[in-house]
């Protein structure tokens, strides 16, 4: 790929897409979008409640004060007309007298937090053990941490201290505190440090009262700030696509001295740098820093590489409509919804997200390397087999035609294969994606008890592992590039499955975040069995053989055709199935 | 110049080109004739690097067409005119020569040139807003853009008035004398009459015919011989108040004469009349 032709179709593309807007919509756009950076800094200081209800209060009243300390409140002139008119949510004459609908409610409910917490305050200057006889400090540790010392157990960890007792800890039969802020230290010490490590580092102390779960709602709502604008970058970016193929207009840059990767590359980097360059705005807005930003890099490459798979398959812009929602929903539950679990379950580790909530939140230790590559990893791969895929289609014979998605697909899949041996390329080539795919189905299923969980995914993991076995197979008979017969079909599959299984084995470095600590996790993974080494090293080349088999029979019904190849799909995963309850079973 | 050997293309089971040979000198106009679905506009495609050979092998200047770098001397204009229809027609060809790698100042010149020949001044209007002619000689122009050396058009005049085709055709004409190689396909046998030095015919993907039009009149049929008589004769049909008779041959002319002097009539006129490309075609269609 030639740097130099990528960048002139990239300016070109720039050019073309700027031609197409006129200076009036351009203008407008540039001022709202200067107008919501402007603002937003100042929207966003200091939190999202921020005077988010208007109590009236005299000056001189005793509730004054208490508002004024309050952030989520703000005092104003106390006015009938004003409570009347929905001005004010609380007004305090006399009585307090309540707006008589949801935020009002809401607004007393705070008013009475901030008397008490005014009240616990004022008192704790005139006699602080008096007003706090108890204080709490917690450190988060790993569920399956071993306990500090022998004979102690994990049911305090909350640690109790007398203020006035600075003897108290050696009596203390809870966890120690100090032995367990080493343990936690050692932050994604491998392999049982894992994410447990990360977010036990964290401690919370205060008044029993102050206690509440690590829930990272702020900064979950400013990180999901990240991806919203991708939304409109890839609307541009799939419109520009599917304009290639609308009325042939991409037959001339394919006939031009430039490659189909070129073309690609020249298209996408003008939308990857303006969606990064978002992203990069969104940080500085919300408060992020260049930790957000590099997390994010996987989440666009992955918005933008299905979206061109998308557009290439997509025979109208009425498909195209549904692809970009379908992209949409789709990456935004996959980096959300686990990153709602940050800093409390491992399972939060999938998304990059949760690196970018972690900066927001200012955590006091950065997110680790191997946590950006855990997240990112999969992503880029995927986004790397999406780009090749839709390249597949980037041709003549199938960029223009009206064939419906599968059929284009499996276009796509073929133009990966020469010689048998590809099969065994493509498998491997597919792993990132299988591996993605899983992690989205952990993270769909991971909140459901093990009892429905486990058997789920066993049954989703089977079916994608032999659709990524078997496609080349079929794509290839499809397609003529094999001979279609019984023996090619036996061969065929038996390398499709090995080259899975290599592949698959990289994947299995994934256990080295800890996302074996999750019951589905391990299912996912395939780790953290104990078994003796014997049974570990059938363990580890069983699989192989599945693979094999399983692929040999989906092939054995691709070289049959299309309803062959369902059948034989079938087969094989029940075979998988079977294979991986089994196995369970034998070792559990 | 351009050298086809066994081409085989089959699309998802249907095969779209089978067998096809052909070579192509350098300066010549070659035509590309047949009915749809004949494996014309295949073939083209092939030969300007956007489709690859099922089997078989396709050759310009000695390279593979499917090499970015072979396409930087082939200039090709598909049957349709697809366009960039945000563009103006400047920055449309601004940027087809920037793909080629032409110099900007090398390129503005060749693009002011080009558009004059093809009498086009409405240059800063996007080619969205224009008419079907106009969209077509954009993309004439943007075929010359690079300056190539083989030129490979698929229906040039396809769908165009009859003043805008006959004014593609005898540009197409002028490019050929000015040293260029055109590979063309046509419907309108006309065209391919007027410009072609060479061509083939080909019919459900194969080449039925091929030469120039005089070797293939030879070989698919040769002059025929009009005989105007004052009475009926064998196979004679009424004309014009007299009779008329298509013969082959002189032989047979000889035999109408002797017929027409036995019945005590005479004969009024004898013409030779060759048959056009149109008669071949519909010929070898109808045979194949």
């Amino acid at each position: 790929m030639r740097l130099r032709k990528v960048l002139r179709i990239s300016r070109w593309e720039v050019s073309r897409t700027a031609g197409g807007l006129d200076r009036r919509t351009l203008g407008f756009a540039i001022l709202v979008f200067v107008l919501v950076a402007a603002v937003a800094p100042f929207a966003f200081d200091g939190g999202l409640y921020d005077e988010l209800y208007v109590v009236g209060v005299e000056d001189d009243d005793g509730y004054h004060e208490a508002v004024e300390r309050a952030d989520t409140l703000r005092a104003v002139e106390p006015s009938w007309s004003a409570f009347s008119s929905g001005d004010i949510d609380v007004l305090v004459r006399d009585d307090i007298h309540v707006a008589d609908d949801q935020k009002g409610e809401a607004a007393v409910a705070e008013l009475r937090d901030a008397a008490r917490r005014y009240n616990a305050g004022e008192l704790a200057e005139k006699d602080p053990d008096a007003a706090f006889p108890v204080s709490v400090e917690i450190n988060y540790v790993d569920r399956d941490a071993e306990p500090a010392e022998p004979g102690d157990t994990f049911e305090p960890v909350a640690e109790e201290e007398d203020s006035e007792d600075e003897d108290a800890d050696d009596d203390d039969d809870g966890v120690d505190a100090p032995d367990a802020e080493e343990d936690v230290d050692d932050g994604f010490s491998l392999p049982s440090g894992g994410l447990g490590g990360i977010i036990g580092q964290g401690g919370r102390s205060g008044t029993p009262d102050d206690i509440a779960p690590p829930f990272p709602f702020e900064s979950l709502i400013l990180a999901f700030a990240f991806l919203v604008p991708l939304n409109f970058v890839v609307q541009a970016y799939s419109t520009s696509v599917m304009n290639e193929r609308i009325g042939r207009r991409g037959v001339l840059m394919l006939a031009s001295p430039v490659s189909r990767q070129e073309i690609i590359a020249g298209k996408t980097v003008p939308y990857f740098a303006a969606a990064l360059a978002l992203v990069a705005a969104v940080a500085a807005v919300v408060g992020g820093g260049w930790r957000s930003v590099v997390a994010m890099v996987p989440v666009l490459l992955i918005f933008l590489s299905l979206t061109f798979v998308g557009a290439m398959f997509a025979r109208s812009y009425k498909e195209l409509t549904f692809v970009t929602v379908f992209v949409s929903v789709v990456v935004t539950s996959y980096v959300f919804i686990p990153a709602i679990f940050t800093d409390i379950d491992p399972v939060a580790a999938i998304s990059p997200l949760s690196i970018v909530v972690r900066d927001l939140q200012q955590a006091a230790s950065a997110a680790p390397a191997s946590w950006y590559v855990f997240s990112g990893a999969p992503l880029v791969f995927s986004s790397a087999v999406l780009f090749s895929l839709g390249s597949g289609v980037y041709r003549e014979e199938e960029m223009f035609n009206q064939r419906r998605v599968p059929h284009k697909a499996v276009a796509a899949v073929a133009s990966w294969l020469r010689r048998r041996a590809s099969v065994a390329k493509v498998s491997v080539f597919l792993v990132p994606f299988v591996f993605a795919i899983q992690l989205l189905v952990v993270a769909t299923l991971f909140a459901l008890p093990v009892e429905v969980s486990l058997p789920l995914f066993f049954v989703a993991a089977a079916v994608v592992e032999e659709v990524a076995k078997s496609v080349s197979v079929y794509a290839g008979f499809a397609h003529s590039v094999f001979e279609r017969n019984d023996r090619n079909a036996v061969v065929l599959g038996a390398i499709s499955g090995a080259g899975f299984f290599v592949g698959e084995k990289f994947a299995h470095l994934a256990q080295l975040v800890g996302l074996d600590t999750l019951e589905i996790g391990r299912a996912a993974l395939g780790v953290g069995f104990d078994v003796s080494p014997l049974v570990l090293v059938a363990l580890f080349f069983a699989p192989l053989v599945l693979h094999a088999v399983a692929a040999s029979l989906a092939a054995l019904g691709a070289c049959r055709g299309k309803r062959g190849y369902l059948v034989g799909l079938v087969a094989a995963v029940v075979v998988h199935v079977a294979y991986n309850l089994t196995v369970v079973g034998l070792v559990a | 110049m351009i050298e086809v050997r066994d081409l085989r293309k089959e699309y998802a089971g249907h095969v779209a080109v089978e067998g096809s040979t052909f070579e192509v000198d350098s300066g010549e106009v070659f035509g590309v004739v047949g009915p749809n679905g004949a494996g014309k506009t295949t073939t083209l495609k092939t030969v300007a690097g956007l489709v690859e050979p099922t089997s078989g092998e396709v050759r310009v200047a000695g390279d593979d067409p499917a090499d970015a770098d072979t396409r930087r001397s082939l200039g090709y204009l598909p049957e349709e005119s697809p366009l960039y229809e945000d563009m103006t027609a400047t920055s449309y060809l601004r940027f087809f020569a920037d793909l080629y790698d032409v110099p900007r100042e090398v390129a503005d010149e060749r693009i002011g040139k080009t558009l004059d020949r093809l009498e086009l001044d409405r240059r800063e209007t996007r080619t969205g807003d224009m008419s079907k002619g106009m969209k077509r000689k954009v993309a004439v122009a943007r075929s010359l853009v690079n300056d190539p050396e083989i030129l490979v058009y698929d229906e040039p005049a396809s769908g165009l008035d009859p003043l805008t085709t006959n004014y593609v055709v005898e540009f197409v004409r002028d490019l050929a004398d000015e040293g260029k190689t055109v590979v063309f396909s046509a419907h309108n046998l006309y065209h391919v009459e007027r410009v072609c030095d060479r061509l083939i015919i080909m019919n459900e993907g194969e080449v039925v015919a091929r030469g120039t039009l005089d070797e293939i009149r030879d070989e698919h049929g040769g002059v025929e011989y009009h005989v105007e008589t004052t009475v009926p004769v064998e196979r004679s049909e009424p004309h014009d108040g007299n009779h008329r008779v298509v013969v082959e041959n002189m032989d047979e002319v000889e035999s109408v004469r002797e017929q027409t002097h036995d019945e005590g009539g005479e004969v009024l006129d004898i013409r030779t009349r060759e048959p056009s490309l149109e008669d071949i075609f519909l010929d070898v269609a109808e045979g194949t």
